[in-house]
Order: C-alpha cells, then sequence, then structure tokens
C-alpha cells in the first residue's frame, strides 16, 4: 500500500460541513451528505506525496476517538459554521484537546464554513434559497446575527490555540495565512484552503525526512501502553 | 388457552381488515383448528425469561390483568386530559406541529417505537419530534413504574385495535405501539433489535455507566446522528421482514466455487488483530471469515451478523475507507470492536474487517489491498456486480432473483430457511428469498405481505400451540406456511390458487431450492482463518461470553 507520507485531520461540531467541504475538494461536487459514522480515510496525491486526510465525525458519539485520529498529524483542519457560535466554542472546548497526539510543530486552519448562508456581508454568494438536506441544522437563514461568527473570533481562537500549544506566534504561520471562511456549496475558497496546507505539509514532510527514516511517522512517544487493552474480549 | 386471552384482548386488526384474520381453511399439522389470533400474553410471559428479566422480581412471569389495561393508553394519548377519544376510533385531536400526540397524521401511523431513559426522559421516537412527546413519554414511565411498584413488571397492555409493548433493558425503556397484526413477541423482537442497534454504537456498560452518573442524562447528545440509523433499521423490518422472522441473513446467490474462493481468499488475508472479515452486497452475505484467535468458539450470532450487514450498507460507508468502533450486543454487549469499511471498485461491493485493535487503520488497508488483489485475480468484481445488477430499479444495488426463476406459476413470493444443516453448530443461519415483484410493488402491497407474513409466524411459533402447516386464504392472495425438521417455509401464492395446485406449486419450490441450495446458501462455511487450537473447554468459554447460539 501507498505508505501516506503526511496527515491531514478535519474536525469540529457535527453539522458543520467537514464532509462536503472534503468531497467538494477530492470530487468537485456538493452531494447530501449523511452523517459521519467513526472517521473516513482518503490519499491525495500532491505533488510527489501522498497525503492523507481524515475526516472525522462530529457526532460526541465518536469522540473517544479523535485522538487516535490525530495521531501523528501534520495539520488540523479546526472547522466551525459560521452561522452557528456554538460551533466555534465546541472547538476549543471539545476538540482541541484531541490534537495532543498530533505532532508538535502540528499546524492549525480554522475554518469557517456555510459563508453563503450568512445573511448579510456575505459577498460571496447570493445564493439564499434555504439549507441542503445534508446540512441540516444551523443552516436556516432565519438565525440570528448575534449567533453570527465574526472572522475576529476565528483570529482570537487562533492565538488562544498557539498559547495552548506554548507556540510563540513568531514561529507559526499567521492568523491571517490560517483562518478561512469557506462554502462547500459554491466552492470557495476550498481550493485555497485544502492547497495551502498541502504547500504548508510538504516542507514538514521533507524536514522530517532529512531527520532520518526513523522518525518519518513520529507516533512512538504517543503510543499507548497496551494494544490489547481495548479489545473486545478484555 | 385461547379463550382466556380472547377475553380480554380482542384480535388486533380485526375491526379493518376482516379478511386478513380469516383463516376459512386450514390444515393444522398437530390436529388442532385454529381460532382467531389471540394476542395472548402467556406468549411473551413464557417464551421471554431472557437477559431482560434478569433483574427484575421472580413473579415477573404472570401475565398482566389486561381489563384494565384500555383506560391507561387513553391516557397515553391524551396528556392534556382534554379529549376522551379511544385511540382506533376517529381522532378529535386537531392537527398541529408534528410528533405532537394530537396531531392526527402522528397518531394514525401503524406503528411508533419509543426509547426513553428510566427517569422519562425522550432518547428516540420513530415519528415526530421527541421533544414534543415528553408528556406521553412521561405516562409510558409512570405505567411502568406503577407496576413495578408492585413487585411486578409490564409486558405488554392489549387495547382494542392497539398493542402496546415495553421492554426495559438496563436503564432504557423501549415501547411499541402497533395496529400491526404483529404479535407481541414479534414486536419486542424488534424493540430488541432496536436496543441492539444502541448498544452497537455506545455500548451496554457506557449507557449504564452514563446513566449511573446522571440519572436524567439526556442520550440524545450521544446519539445524535444515529436516528435515521433507527429509522432505516425499523423501516427494513416493515419492508422486508425475513431476516428477523428467521433470525437468518441472506446471501448473495452465487455459485459455490466463487464462493468458496472468496471464502478461502478472505482466510488468506489476515492482519493482526483480524477477527472477522465480511463480503457483502446491499446488506446481503457473500461470504464470511472468523479468526480462529480472536472469536475462539463462539460462532458469529446471527442477529449480530445481520446488524453489521445492515450497518455497512449505510450510505455513510459510501466514500473513503471508513474506521469506526462497532460493539457487538450479542458477541459481547461491553466492549467495541474496530471495524474497517470500504467499497471496493465495484461499488456495491463491500468489505467489512473487524479487529479489537483501535490503532490498526493501516493494517487493515493493507489486508484489503490483498483480498481487492485476489478478487481481481479471480474475476469474482465482475460476477459480483452481475450479480447486483439483477434486481429492479426500486432497491439499488440488492442482489437477488425473480420469483420466475422457480418456474411455478402461481407463486408470487417465499421465504425459505433451510434447517437441515450439515455440521448444524457452526453454520450460520441463513433464508432466501426472491425480490418483491408486482403486485407487491406498491408500499401498501408490501405492507399487507409483511402482515401476513408475521400473522402466519406468530402461528406457527405460538409457544401455547405450535402448527406444522398453516393454509391461508386471504382476500388478495392465499399463503401456505409450513414448518419441518428440514425448512421452515412461507409462501405467497395467487388467490385463485386450489389447495391441490398450491401442493404442487410448493412441491416444485422445493425441487427447486434443492437444486439451488449450492448457489442460494452457504452451505459449507469457511472455517477459522487460523488453524484450529486444542478444542478442550470450548463450550464453556461460548457460555462465558454470553454468546447466544444460533437456532
Amino acid at each position: 500500500m501507498r505508505k501516506p507520507d503526511g496527515k491531514i485531520v478535519l474536525l469540529g461540531d457535527m453539522n458543520v460541513g467537514k464532509t462536503s467541504l472534503l468531497q467538494r475538494y477530492m470530487e468537485r461536487r456538493f452531494p447530501d451528505t449523511v452523517s459521519t459514522v467513526g472517521g473516513a480515510f482518503y490519499l491525495k496525491q500532491w505533488r510527489s506525496y501522498n497525503i492523507s486526510i481524515w475526516d472525522t465525525a462530529g457526532r460526541e458519539q465518536f469522540h473517544g476517538l479523535g485522538s487516535m485520529y490525530c495521531r501523528g498529524a501534520a495539520a488540523v483542519i479546526l472547522t466551525y459554521d459560521v452561522n452557528h457560535l456554538q460551533s466555534l466554542v465546541e472547538l476549543e472546548e471539545r476538540f482541541l484537546g484531541l490534537t495532543d497526539t498530533a505532532n508538535a510543530d502540528c499546524l492549525f486552519a480554522i475554518v469557517g464554513n456555510k459563508v453563503d448562508l450568512r445573511e448579510e456581508g456575505a459577498a460571496e454568494s447570493q445564493e439564499e434559497d434555504g439549507h441542503s438536506p445534508g446540512m441540516a441544522s444551523g443552516g436556516c437563514a432565519s438565525l440570528k446575527v448575534s449567533k453570527q461568527v465574526r472572522p475576529e473570533d476565528a483570529v482570537a481562537l487562533y492565538k488562544k490555540i498557539l498559547k495552548y500549544k506554548m507556540l510563540d506566534e513568531k514561529d507559526a504561520p499567521a492568523a491571517e495565512q490560517m483562518c478561512f471562511e469557506t462554502s462547500a456549496k459554491t466552492g470557495h475558497n476550498v481550493d485555497l484552503l485544502f492547497e495551502t496546507l498541502f504547500e504548508m505539509v510538504v516542507p514538514m514532510i521533507l524536514r522530517q525526512r532529512s531527520q532520518g527514516p526513523a522518525q518519518t511517522v513520529d507516533i512512538t512517544s504517543y503510543k499507548p501502553p497496551g494494544r490489547t487493552k481495548a479489545g473486545c474480549c478484555a | 388457552m385461547e379463550a382466556g386471552g380472547d377475553a380480554a384482548a380482542p384480535a388486533p386488526g380485526d375491526a379493518e381488515d376482516v379478511e386478513d384474520t380469516q383463516f376459512p381453511s386450514e390444515e393444522a399439522g398437530d390436529g388442532g383448528d385454529v381460532h382467531e389470533g389471540s394476542p395472548d400474553p402467556e406468549d411473551g410471559g413464557l417464551e421471554e425469561t431472557g437477559p431482560e428479566t434478569k433483574e427484575q422480581p421472580p413473579d415477573l412471569l404472570s401475565p398482566l390483568p389486561q381489563s384494565e389495561a384500555p383506560s391507561c393508553t387513553c391516557g397515553l394519548w391524551s396528556p392534556a386530559a382534554s379529549e376522551n377519544s379511544p385511540m382506533g376510533g376517529p381522532e378529535s385531536g386537531s392537527g398541529s406541529q408534528g410528533g405532537d400526540p394530537s396531531d392526527e397524521d402522528w397518531r394514525s401511523k401503524r406503528k411508533h417505537v419509543f426509547v426513553l431513559s428510566e427517569a422519562g426522559k425522550p432518547i428516540y421516537s420513530r415519528y415526530g419530534s421527541v421533544e414534543a412527546l415528553s408528556t406521553t413519554m412521561g405516562v409510558m414511565t409512570a405505567l411502568v413504574s406503577f407496576v413495578q411498584s408492585a413487585g411486578d413488571a409490564i409486558r405488554a397492555i392489549y387495547a382494542e385495535d392497539h398493542k402496546l409493548v415495553f421492554l426495559q433493558q438496563g436503564p432504557l425503556l423501549l415501547v411499541a405501539v402497533s395496529r400491526t397484526p404483529q404479535s407481541a413477541s414479534q414486536l419486542r423482537g424488534e424493540l430488541l433489535a432496536v436496543h441492539a442497534q444502541i448498544v452497537s454504537t455506545l455500548t451496554r456498560a457506557s449507557v449504564a455507566r452514563i446513566f449511573a452518573r446522571k440519572q436524567n442524562y439526556d442520550l440524545r447528545r450521544l446519539l445524535a446522528g444515529s436516528e435515521r440509523t433507527l429509522d432505516r433499521l425499523l423501516d427494513s423490518m416493515e419492508r422486508d421482514p425475513g431476516a428477523l422472522l428467521l433470525g437468518a441473513v441472506r446471501c448473495v446467490p452465487l455459485t459455490r466455487p466463487l464462493r468458496e474462493a472468496l471464502g478461502a481468499l478472505l482466510r488468506r488475508c489476515t492482519a493482526p488483530g483480524l477477527a472477522l472479515s465480511v463480503l457483502a452486497v446491499g446488506g446481503r452475505l457473500v461470504t464470511a471469515a472468523q479468526e480462529r484467535t480472536v472469536l475462539a468458539e463462539c460462532r458469529l450470532d446471527p442477529a449480530d451478523l445481520q446488524l453489521l450487514l445492515d450497518w455497512v450498507g449505510a450510505p455513510a460507508f459510501a466514500a473513503g475507507e471508513a474506521w469506526a468502533p462497532v460493539c457487538l450486543p450479542r458477541f459481547n454487549p461491553d466492549g467495541f470492536f474496530y471495524a474497517y469499511v470500504a467499497r471496493l471498485d465495484a461499488m456495491p461491493v463491500c468489505l467489512l474487517l473487524l479487529g479489537t485493535d483501535p490503532e490498526a487503520f493501516h493494517d487493515m488497508a493493507t489486508c484489503r489491498r490483498l483480498v481487492e488483489d485476489g478478487m481481481h485475480t479471480l474475476g469474482a468484481m465482475r460476477a459480483l456486480r452481475e450479480a447486483a445488477s439483477f434486481s429492479n430499479a426500486s432497491s439499488a444495488s440488492a442482489p437477488a432473483y425473480s420469483v420466475q426463476a422457480v418456474g411455478a406459476p402461481g407463486l408470487r413470493h417465499f421465504l425459505y430457511k433451510p434447517l437441515d444443516i450439515p455440521d448444524h453448530h457452526r453454520q450460520l443461519p441463513q433464508f432466501t428469498s426472491p425480490e418483491l415483484e408486482a403486485p407487491y410493488s406498491r408500499e401498501e402491497e408490501r405492507q399487507r405481505l409483511s402482515d401476513l407474513y408475521h400473522r402466519l409466524h406468530s402461528r406457527l411459533h405460538s409457544t401455547s400451540r405450535p402448527l406444522r402447516l398453516i393454509y391461508h386464504v386471504a382476500e388478495k392472495e392465499t399463503l401456505l406456511a409450513w414448518v419441518t425438521s428440514k425448512f421452515e417455509l412461507y409462501t405467497c401464492l395467487s388467490p385463485l390458487v386450489t389447495k391441490a395446485g398450491a401442493i404442487l406449486v410448493v412441491t416444485k419450490l422445493l425441487r427447486w431450492v434443492k437444486k439451488e441450495e449450492d448457489r442460494l446458501f452457504i452451505r459449507y462455511p469457511p472455517k477459522y482463518s487460523t488453524p484450529p487450537a486444542a478444542p478442550a473447554a470450548s463450550a464453556d468459554q461460548a457460555s462465558h461470553n454470553g454468546l447466544f447460539t444460533g437456532p
């Protein structure tokens, strides 16, 4: 099997459109999606590298798996719904902790999806014709403005994450570069998001390779002590 | 015995579809003639002393007095106590928002299924919004705890044309409210399947833990996203009752050499911690291989296998390679397996690899590639695609065959489950049935047939008076159900068939099944992937695992 060279993980609350973003990028379409079960693995060829992308379930039911998907990740895409402030709050409260297993130099992108449904200030799209069945909750155009997320909120979260990771703002990519507003429905900024990340992940892959083959995948230090502990017959 | 039951509990459906409850001509294999379907409470009381009764007081088995039932159930439907119309009668409630119990549309559903917590917190409702139902569910909790306080447990209420079946499973209460002709024990079977579905996503242990910590926890938080899975499960049980009624799985018809080659391929392709590999198309089994060291002597329960087959058929697995935890409730309700699910390059063909290591995704993905390569070498993809493409457009990608293949004019549909299987213990229970074709293309027709199968099944398997053979002339079709030591068979025939003609058709069908059995069934299921260890104490182990062995 083609061994992936780097890993990118999509995290975020349910119904923010993680699967739709990935489908838009990989298949250039916006199909109705259903609630993801566990996580789905995709492989993307970028230049000469294989980059694996994990589309995870936002459901609380699968929360325990999150840190497993993040293990050794080179980048994490934290996704929220711009019309639903709670989904941004959840990123900090519920999902940030899952990224502890990611690489030490892991990149973070904060992505506000569904800008096509935003009532005002969304010059990108005129499509206000209701919500699609696949992205049911939070998609209604009747949401109050107060629930909408401003780009500054995302930037603030990004800075909080850097603090949480004990990274100096000077060393990490700038917030303006890592905060995106997208629409999986119209395709707005979707390619930009993924391709920016791929471009940033490639040098990380190269850096890891130069550090010698033993460290190609830096997961050893995060491996749980026993493989059998979650065995079904335990 | 039917007298007692009948008096208090009028046969369901009597009022609405007379023709279905009549059995004008019957041959009862055991000599007795048959009376109106009495949903005798003893049925439930005697037969199900299983898991759910464990923590209950011993006098649970006594059937409930039914006479007081109707008044209780009226309460259920009029939580506001503003209306007193009997449930079956013309509803006086004016329609308001969906899910409100006074909503006529909501009330007119044939079957409701509710899941609630012991504290009465709504968790799931088949129809309507759960929020609107908290009062109704409160009444259900009250009923349950009222009977419980008397040291008893409520099992079912028979009220005019409705049956209410209650099933307590740990901290969860499941309730079916039905005016289908299904018996209480059949409804209980469906509730058990619903519970199994919940357990498969959360495990029994974690549900128990959650409610032990916080009694009024809102389990919907954890089940969010799973409601549609439950909807789908209930729909499929309604539309295609074979799997649940017969406790068996359906196989993709396939030539024996190809199936055996695929079985051998699955056994050859192993990965660390791999417990079970399953190849399926459209919810039907192609073949499966079990890892000896993991599952030991425990044969997979057909209910667990059916659950997996339904699960992998979910639209969520249509793209990418999925990795998700899943619990097999019959095998071990308290632990997770980790499942790799992928559609192989012919889209409908699905591979499931079940293991115990949560980190084994890449090993499983490697194993999948081995299977895929092997299948290409065998040319199996083409054969499976052909098997999958027969069916008519309505049921996308379900491999099946036409009843025409039998060559018995007058035969419309059948369910056949072989019982004379070699190596009985290890065999997985299977059944076969053709695609539903005209005149069963509309939803109402399918429902009618499903109802008839349910009636016949509950007759054949009545605990008080089981029958071996039923010849039933209904308004729009004639049915013949027959159980022997070799098979269990339900046939649906044209309404104009004579008794002699029906016997001829059934003889033809049996001959055809015999001829085709290598193709229709997995006659010789694959042995274990690794060489068997010493067989000592294997039976013990099975009982420790709490595994239910198939019939």
